[in-house]
């Protein structure tokens, strides 16, 4: 297999004398292969992207050395346009990625510039809009269509210029797990039937393990693994390290490896992989299984670790009720219906549930943002329909997905310290809480916001929620553009505050974070409330998660059908932990 | 989100002219509104753009602009009732030479602003590039620039309106009634549009050259827009309509 592109010793930085984004990055591209990069925010994964679809050095200037080859040709000795037949390149930002207001003018708009013979025009866009499963939408404004909508369309707007190589960044960043799944399908299927080779950015560590033949990881400007998902997962402890996340999986098998139940290569990187795993070793060991466990001295189900229910929250003033709550947005979109819900001080409560499900409409009813047309929101004993938002604002705090939408002021103090200027209390005593904050969080006091990478934006806008001290703090995808080792800090800091007596509010499509976090779920469908509880009933309950179109976490999937297949002993394990343990006891006792 | 400028699909007389015809018709209303100097003529010239828009269904989008822009023509109004001190005094300040040209003002304001809205109600921006493209000769370049800034305006709107709900949400009296107030605490709000706003164009170049944009030429589109019978009817009612407006 020759290799469509090739990087030979290639570093840039994009002023000179500013620091690498990349550095003595040497990485072939085999045609025909499906090649996922991971690695924390910072590691220069854009800038690689950048060099692969020969934005650098043609649109983006810097310092570039080494040599970069897209089928034989060196990008410094070619043009864009002339890269640009060969590439087709996804922008993370999608909606600048789009040219035109309809799905088939954005089609038409490269194979008009290319020049395609107009007679063969009709054939390219249907291929390409069947290709990616979307020929229903080929009229359609594009203002109107969702984000997984939209990442069908600027794939299929590429996919018809028929480039062999597709690069895309971080695909799924705004898409909830089945879209995210859907387009790694497109992909697969483009690879698989079309013979396209792929190159995806992505943080999802599950979908990687599961399409990809070949990971790269980058950190600091460099590779620093590249092979077989197996071969990459394998390495668990440099992973983490780095910051990368690995799939709950190949967390089991490691931590199995570790206590000598299993060898140690290569990890489990499905569900299915990790179940052979496992049952392998309870046989090995002459456990009894499949049925035959079912007696009483089967050990007892293993004790769950998920956060229980605190118990200063029982007993206590609930700080958020929703009664009968319904909204509708008068140009239509997510609209709720009969909201019912509960929160107590130092709940960490997840709303779970897919794109337009409503609950981003949930989180506005909350902080005052919307109001509702029917029933009632009591807010730390305000009522939203009177209280102005700015006095809600008080009581709560709103972390939203994109931070750069809350930054405003010049200097990170400056905007720790606004909110609680705004909220009425003395600069000098302001900025002494800010300046506090901004220590524990490590943050640069004095530079501009805007001048930090995104994940820091987004501990700046987290530290200027903190700081306020609120009764309730909504997150709205908290961890989205994160790398695994920020999105960790960011739900640290969220879990202490749900500690010290705040109600945390959160909205997110990582289940796997939801699982680790939150306590009680409640999840979404079609604008009302499907079923709420606690976290591990929640994802137990396979009909709900169904009805909901959510994938639970791997974790449970797991669990639930080593119970079926196993032992009943699997039954509400939630965290690698306790099958790990389960294993260990069940082992023990044979 | 809905703005005044998307367009409303439809299938009318209107729909189908071509889009070069539909500048011309848009210009010639506004080239008789400014000619024009009774008030028969500007109000028969204003009902004429709301019967096109009522027949092609963008009726209620040229009433809800309307309702934007009569405050402003009152304003304008009371400027030049208060400015104009020739004629004969007729109610307090006023004279009715201010009066009188003042409300032609209003009328004309009105009369220049609907027609173009309702020439971009009814007609594709792609379509409007790629016309003027290859009957007028315009540039790619040029009418993609235009064709872009008028896409971004809803994009930017919803940026805007997504950065004030997070500052309200923060606790920035967005919510205050007096006007003042909130025009000086959306200043600062700017910075962040700012921001983004560069951000998005860039990436839409790189975009828009990935996809060899500068390979286009006046041969590229793969849409034809020839001239109908039903054009040069309308270009003929074009030049009536100046001649109309020379006349009264």
């Amino acid at each position: 297999m020759s290799n469509i592109i090739e990087l030979n010793d290639v570093s840039f930085s994009y002023a000179p004398g500013a620091p690498r984004a990349l550095s003595h990055v040497t990485l072939d591209i085999p045609t025909g292969s499906f090649t996922g990069i991971i690695g924390p925010s910072g590691a220069g994964k854009s800038t690689l992207a950048n060099v692969l679809c020969g934005a650098i050095p043609h649109h983006f200037t810097g310092e570039l050395f080494g040599a970069t080859y897209v089928d034989g040709q060196d990008t410094c000795e070619i043009t864009l346009t002339d890269i640009a037949r060969i590439i087709g390149h996804v922008n993370q930002d999608i909606d600048a990625q789009m040219v035109a207001s309809v799905v088939e003018d954005e089609l038409l708009f490269g194979l008009e510039n290319f020049g395609v013979p107009h007679q063969h025009i009709e054939k390219f866009i249907t291929a390409a809009l069947d290709a990616v499963g979307i020929a229903d939408l080929r009229d359609r404004e594009i203002a109107t269509l969702s984000g997984g909508q939209k990442q069908k369309v600027a794939i299929a707007a590429i996919l018809a210029l028929a480039p062999r190589v597709l690069v895309m960044d971080e695909p799924t960043a705004a898409l909830d797990p089945v879209s995210s799944r859907m387009v790694f399908e497109v992909l697969r299927d483009l690879n698989r039937d079309e013979g396209i080779t792929v190159v995806v950015i992505e943080q999802k560590v599950a979908l990687l393990s599961e399409f990809c033949d070949r990971i790269v990881v980058m950190d600091g400007g460099r590779t620093v693994l590249s092979g077989t998902p197996h071969e990459v997962f394998g390495h668990a402890e440099e992973l983490r390290e780095i910051g990368v996340d690995s799939p709950r999986t190949a967390r089991i098998s490691n931590s199995l490896a570790a206590a000598g139940l299993c060898p140690a290569e290569p990890p489990a990187l499905s569900v299915d992989e990790a179940a052979g795993l496992v049952e392998g070793i309870l046989r090995e060991q002459g456990t009894r299984i499949a049925g035959s466990v079912r007696t009483a001295e089967a050990p007892a189900p293993a004790a769950p670790t998920t956060p229980a229910p605190r118990p200063h929250a029982a007993g206590a003033e609930p700080v958020l009720t929703f009664r009968g709550v319904s909204f509708a947005y008068p140009g239509g979109g997510a609209s709720v219906n009969n909201l019912e819900l509960t929160v107590y001080p130092g709940e960490l409560v997840g709303v779970i549930g897919q794109n337009g499900a409503g609950k981003t409409t949930a989180t506005k009813l909350v902080n005052g943002l919307l109001k509702p047309a029917s029933g009632t929101v009591t807010v730390a004993g305000l009522d939203t329909r009177t209280a102005p938002v700015s006095r809600i604002a008080r009581h709560v705090a709103t972390l939203f997905q994109n931070p750069d939408r809350q930054l405003c002021k010049n200097t990170v103090l400056d905007e720790v310290a606004f909110g609680l200027e705004l909220a009425g209390i003395d600069r000098a005593e302001a900025r002494r809480r800010a300046e506090r904050v901004i220590e524990r969080f490590g943050l640069p006091a004095e530079e501009s916001p805007f001048s930090l990478s995104r994940g820091q934006r987004q501990m700046v806008a987290l530290a200027s929620v903190v700081v306020v001290e609120p009764d309730i703090v909504v997150l709205d995808e908290p961890t989205s553009g994160l790398d695994y080792r920020e999105c960790m800090t960011v739900m640290e800091t969220v879990r202490e505050m749900a500690e010290h007596g705040c109600a945390v509010i959160m909205v997110c499509h990582d289940m796997e974070v939801v699982s680790d976090f939150a306590e009680r779920l409640a999840v979404m469908a079609d604008g009302c409330i499907l079923g709420a509880g606690a976290t591990r009933d929640i994802f137990a309950d396979a009909a709900l998660m169904e009805r909901a179109r959510v994938a639970p976490p791997q974790v449970t999937a797991l669990a639930e059908r080593l119970t079926r297949e196993a032992s009943p002993a699997f039954a509400h394990a939630s965290e690698v932990a306790d099958v790990v343990r389960t294993v260990k006891e069940l082992v023990n006792r044979a | 989100m809905l703005n005044v400028i998307d367009y409303i699909p439809g299938t009318t007389v209107l729909h189908r002219l071509n889009p070069v015809t539909k500048v011309a018709l848009a210009a010639s209303i506004i080239a008789a509104t400014f000619l024009a100097d009774s008030y028969a003529a500007l109000i028969a010239l204003l009902a004429l753009t709301l019967v096109l828009g009522i027949y092609a269904g963008s009726g209620s989008r040229l009433l809800s602009l309307l309702k934007v822009l009569v405050p402003v023509a009152a304003l304008m109004l009371a400027l030049q009732a208060i400015f104009v001190r020739r004629g004969t005094p007729v109610l307090f300040f006023a004279t009715d030479e201010g009066l009188i040209s003042g409300s032609k003002a209003c009328l004309r304001l009105l009369g220049v602003a609907l027609p173009l809205v309702l020439m971009l109600t009814v007609t594709k921006l792609t379509d409007l590039a790629n016309a003027c493209v290859e009957h007028l000769h315009i540039p790619y370049k040029y009418a993609f620039t235009f064709t872009t800034a008028l896409r971004f305006v809803p994009v930017f709107t919803q940026e805007m309106n997504a950065i004030m709900e997070a500052q309200t949400a923060r606790g920035v009296e967005f919510d205050t009634k007096n006007p003042f107030k909130k025009l000086t605490l959306m200043l600062p709000v700017c910075v962040p549009l700012l921001v983004t706003s560069v951000g998005k164009t860039d990436a839409t170049a790189l975009a828009a050259e990935e996809r060899g944009f500068y390979l286009r030429t006046r041969e590229s589109s793969y849409k034809r827009y020839p001239f109908a019978a039903r054009d040069a009817v309308v270009a003929v009612c074009c030049v009536a309509l100046i001649a109309f407006g020379l006349v009264l």
